[in-house]
């Protein structure tokens, strides 16, 4: 065995959903061992990710600037958008809170949007990068994803716990546009494929 | 022939011997350094038992009262499903529904999946949906949001108490239990195992029939 050898480049395939290792000589199209489907690399993977990131980029404009939840006090409706609700968590002196949604809510999708695009960027040009960080960078983005439901789930407590005569929350329209944000940037970045980097590096 | 006796990081696709850890030890991926296996011991056996465990436990946290608000006099209580319910009723039928598929449907499947699949395997009865079951639970995976949901919840109270009188019910209770519970489980489960295993199993029934 060469040392450092990509499997494809030997004629192996690796089954995406049990791992197993098929020889590519008879060119099965699916797995021995689990019967999924064989593919080398994730099918369109750059196009898939690229649709799903552009969507992402454009709901997050309404996700940010409509309110995400509205009190209504005796009538008088107050909505809050996501960075509103944060600076009044830490305008009432809940910092440790106020930090965690901000990571949750704007820090963690925004540099999700950006690191996509980088990653998207890096397999599509080629660029000659250290790939061990960048599949680092890759597998940070793919683990913190789901944390940013934390907001819409809040919401859903609220929205249940806070329904009295006088004082009602309900949910404003960006809870819809940033759940499918935080949905789409998940399934953008299961379509991209981390092997890509490393195919385009020329010395390993 | 299709078998290899090589194997292949999933994220790099460098081509590897194939990995000799032993119980206790972690195999990592020497270009990329993911983690490729951290066998477990008794990795069936306890899958299957913790299954067992949060498929009971699933039911106390979804329909026990998880926390009481007291606010200007009137009391309100909420379970697991119901702040589905009050999105629903809001019109906002989207969120619901991703709300209910994480925190609800998704933990349900996949609890059940893996208990099916260990069960199968813990009594070396073999079943030709083995193979799907396991697929789906890997798709899965990563939709189970227990976890960020208790966080949630604790953002909430924060949130609420300055302004209302809060109590935690045994629902609550029974779900961080559950989180506890399918932490493990994950951690126990063993996927180069399980699927050597149903492929033992899968050709066992082949040659028998
Ligand atoms: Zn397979
Ligand atoms: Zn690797």
């Amino acid at each position: 065995m060469q040392a450092k050898a990509n499997a494809l480049s030997q004629g192996f395939i690796r089954c995406h959903d049990c791992g197993y290792l098929v020889k590519t000589v008879n060119q099965p199209s699916s797995c021995p061992r689990c019967d999924s489907h064989l593919h080398a690399r994730h099918p369109h993977s750059l196009q898939r990710t690229t649709a799903l990131l552009l969507s992402s980029f454009l709901l997050y404009i309404p996700a940010n600037i409509f309110p995400i939840m509205i009190v209504n006090q005796f009538g008088a409706g107050e909505p809050s958008t996501i960075a509103g609700g944060i600076v009044e968590l830490i305008d009432a002196g809940m910092i440790p809170i106020g930090l965690l949604v901000l990571v949750a809510s704007i820090l963690v999708p925004s540099s999700k949007l950006i690191g996509i695009s980088l990653l998207l960027l890096c397999a599509h040009f080629r660029w000659q990068v250290n790939a061990r960080r960048w599949t680092t960078m890759y597998r940070v983005i793919a683990f913190v994803g789901r944390w940013s439901m934390l907001d819409i789930f809040m919401i859903s407590i609220l929205v249940d716990l806070v329904n009295f005569n006088g004082v009602h929350i309900i949910a404003g329209p960006a809870a819809t546009a940033f759940a499918a944000v935080v949905i789409l940037t998940m399934f953008a970045a299961e379509n991209f494929d981390p092997r890509l980097l490393w195919d385009n590096q020329q010395n390993l | 022939m299709n078998i290899t006796h090589y194997d292949a990081c999933p994220e790099c696709d460098l081509l590897l011997n194939p990995n000799t850890a032993s119980v206790g030890e972690k195999a990592h991926c020497p270009r990329c350094g993911l983690l490729l296996s951290r066998p477990r011991k008794r990795s069936v056996e306890r899958t299957f038992a913790l299954s067992i465990a949060g498929f009971i436990l699933f039911f106390p946290a979804n329909l026990l009262p998880m926390v009481g608000i007291t606010m200007m006099g009137n009391a309100n209580t909420g379970v697991l499903y119901s702040g589905v319910v009050a999105l629903f009723n809001n019109g906002m039928v989207a969120v619901a529904t991703v709300v209910f598929l994480a925190s609800i449907l998704f933990p349900l499947v996949h609890i059940i999946l893996s208990l099916l699949i260990s069960g199968h395997l813990y009594f070396n009865y073999p079943n030709r949906y083995l193979a799907h079951w396991m697929r789906w639970m890997h798709h899965l995976d990563e939709w189970v949001m227990l976890e960020v949901y208790m966080l949630s919840i604790i953002v909430a109270c924060v949130k609420l108490m300055s302004l209302a009188k809060l109590e935690f019910g045994w629902g609550l209770y029974a779900f961080i239990a559950l989180i506890v519970v399918t932490t493990l489980l994950t951690g126990n489960l063993d996927n180069n195992l399980f699927w050597q295993r149903i492929h033992q199993l899968s050709n066992r029934d082949n040659n028998a029939s």
